[in-house]
């Protein structure tokens, strides 16, 4: 048992028997109330979410994970296929459990995941990660307004909006969580 | 961390025109304090006064200066109004929460909740910069806590004026309730905290009016509502109002019952329990009428910056001191 207000993002909790993983929990404090903690809960087996507002002293059943590193081999447009680095066990999740990680995880890289029991509830991809543009719009001539961006598509095909002078084969630097462009990266 | 800081210097200087040019008396009160209003749900902090030849005494930082303040208006001095730091103590470190934090109070002497209103709104567009947002702009839009519930949560609040039923709601919108029996308020929280806080519009800035009278504080009580509001910009809580409560008796119970939940709550807890002095129930009840505003200038500062986070606003966030480096999910 844990107390609602020491759940983080990726705290995994049983509700009403089912595993739900915290994806992303907000302290809030009523003017007059008290602490409570907002939580927004995703089932990883049916990608099911829950919102649910505890008491900061509720009590909360959490679970025991492991982590484990796997290789994201490919996805077939249903399933995500990564393999097990321990044992070389390869394993399918639907990728609805896991919206848009397509664009963010890169084929043959190893990611950390969490588990419990045999279901993958958590893949973690670093906050930062430095992508390869694989296309780039050309940069409007003449258009020399500061601040002005242009979309680009990286290599897993996430669009990133980044400032115009952004070209084709350059690296850049995402920020996961945000998807938002944060520098270049100089090779 | 420039721009935030040269930013919250014109904002104070704002403030204080917008004051001055009414009349209204800048007041600098105690930020340590022998006591507190009994407030159960908000955590304080205490530090001890110690010195060779005197007894040692608790003493506690204000989660607002309304004490003192109150106290002045009851002395005559009419319209104030203060900028300073206020302290909460809690486990909550967001990004809309630091537990110490900037506070604008200002207290409108012959004023109701209502004129309240009009005095923000006039505030709000003395401080807004040129061309600002639709969603900071006055006129205010309003919309009564039972209209939200309905609204949001289909629960009509009339009907549902004790926890028993109202927790039937609450688990007929899927919320689960902890074994342990709690308060009309609490059970009023989950919901509201669920369904409708996130969901009230935010087109414009709204004040929340009419709060219901089981959510215990110093606002005069109208039938089973209390003539409070709060003011929401963009889905955050900025600013909170009452028309103050002048009768003494109902003071006097206020400090009796609220601190008798207080005592019992952080005897569980183990948190600092303050000491209260009940006597000032009738120094509060001394005050001609009035009505006060209490508000947030760090999450002010934040929405006038187009930001949806106090990073960066507050020049050192407690959570910056606390961790090394690892700010990872604050």
């Amino acid at each position: 048992m844990i107390k609602a207000g020491q759940i983080d993002k990726g705290t995994a909790l049983l509700i009403k028997g089912q595993p739900f993983v915290c994806i992303d929990r907000e302290f809030v404090n009523p003017g007059k109330g008290s602490a409570f903690v907002r939580l927004k809960l995703k089932s990883p087996s049916t990608g099911q979410t829950l919102q649910e507002t505890m008491k900061s002293q509720d009590n909360a059943e959490d679970i025991t994970v492991v982590d484990r590193d796997c290789q994201y081999l490919y996805n077939d447009g249903e399933n995500f296929h990564l393999m097990l680095t321990d044992n070389f066990e390869q394993i399918e999740v639907p990728m609805g459990n896991f919206p848009d990680y397509q664009y963010l995880m890169k084929d043959g890289e190893t990611y950390r995941c969490t588990f419990w029991e045999a279901q993958l509830l958590e893949i973690q991809v670093p906050p930062k990660v430095v992508f390869f543009v694989a296309e780039a719009e050309e940069a409007v001539k003449g258009d020399t307004v500061q601040g002005a961006t242009k979309y680009v598509t990286t290599e897993t095909g996430l669009k990133v909006r980044v400032p115009i002078f952004i070209k084709q084969g350059e690296r850049i630097r995402v920020n996961t969580e945000t998807k938002e462009y944060l520098e270049r990266v100089n090779n | 961390m420039k721009a935030a800081a040269k930013f919250r210097s014109i904002l104070y200087r704002n403030i204080r025109s917008f004051f001055d040019e009414r009349d209204y008396t800048e007041v600098d009160t105690p930020i340590l304090s022998t006591t507190l209003i009994p407030e159960s749900t908000i955590e304080n902090f205490s530090t001890r006064f110690q010195n060779p030849f005197l007894p040692s005494t608790e003493l506690y930082l204000v989660p607002s200066p309304e004490i003192f303040m109150k106290q002045l208006i009851a002395r005559g001095l009419g319209s104030v109004y203060q900028i300073g730091h206020c302290f909460r103590n809690s486990e909550q470190l967001g990004h809309i929460h630091n537990p110490e934090f900037s506070m604008l109070e200002y207290y409108t002497v012959g004023a109701d909740e209502e004129e309240s209103i009009r005095i923000t709104e006039e505030l709000f567009a003395s401080l807004l910069p040129k061309d600002s947002p639709k969603y900071l702009r006055p006129p205010f839009a309003r919309l009564s806590v039972a209209e939200a519930m309905q609204q949001y949560a289909g629960v009509d609040l009339d009907k549902h004026q004790k926890q028993a039923t109202l927790a039937q709601e609450a688990k007929r919108l899927g919320l689960t309730l902890p074994d342990e029996p709690e308060s009309w308020e609490e059970t009023f929280n989950r919901i509201f905290l669920t369904f409708v806080e996130p969901n009230l519009p935010q087109e414009s800035p709204l004040v929340l009016e009419r709060y219901p009278k089981q959510i215990e504080c110093l606002a005069q009580q109208d039938g089973a509502y209390r003539r409070r509001w709060e003011l929401y910009v963009k889905g955050v809580e900025v600013a909170n109002c009452y028309d103050e409560d002048r009768d003494q008796a109902t003071i006097q119970a206020y400090y009796r019952d609220e601190y008798a939940r207080l005592v019992q709550k952080r005897e569980e807890s183990g948190t600092v329990i303050p000491d209260v002095d009940p006597s000032l129930a009738s120094v509060f009840s001394a005050m001609p009428p009035c009505s006060g505003v209490a508000m947030g200038l760090d999450r002010l500062q934040m929405l006038l910056m187009g930001k949806s986070d106090l990073e960066g606003v507050i020049l050192f966030p407690l959570s910056g001191m606390l961790t090394s480096g690892n700010t990872r999910n604050l």
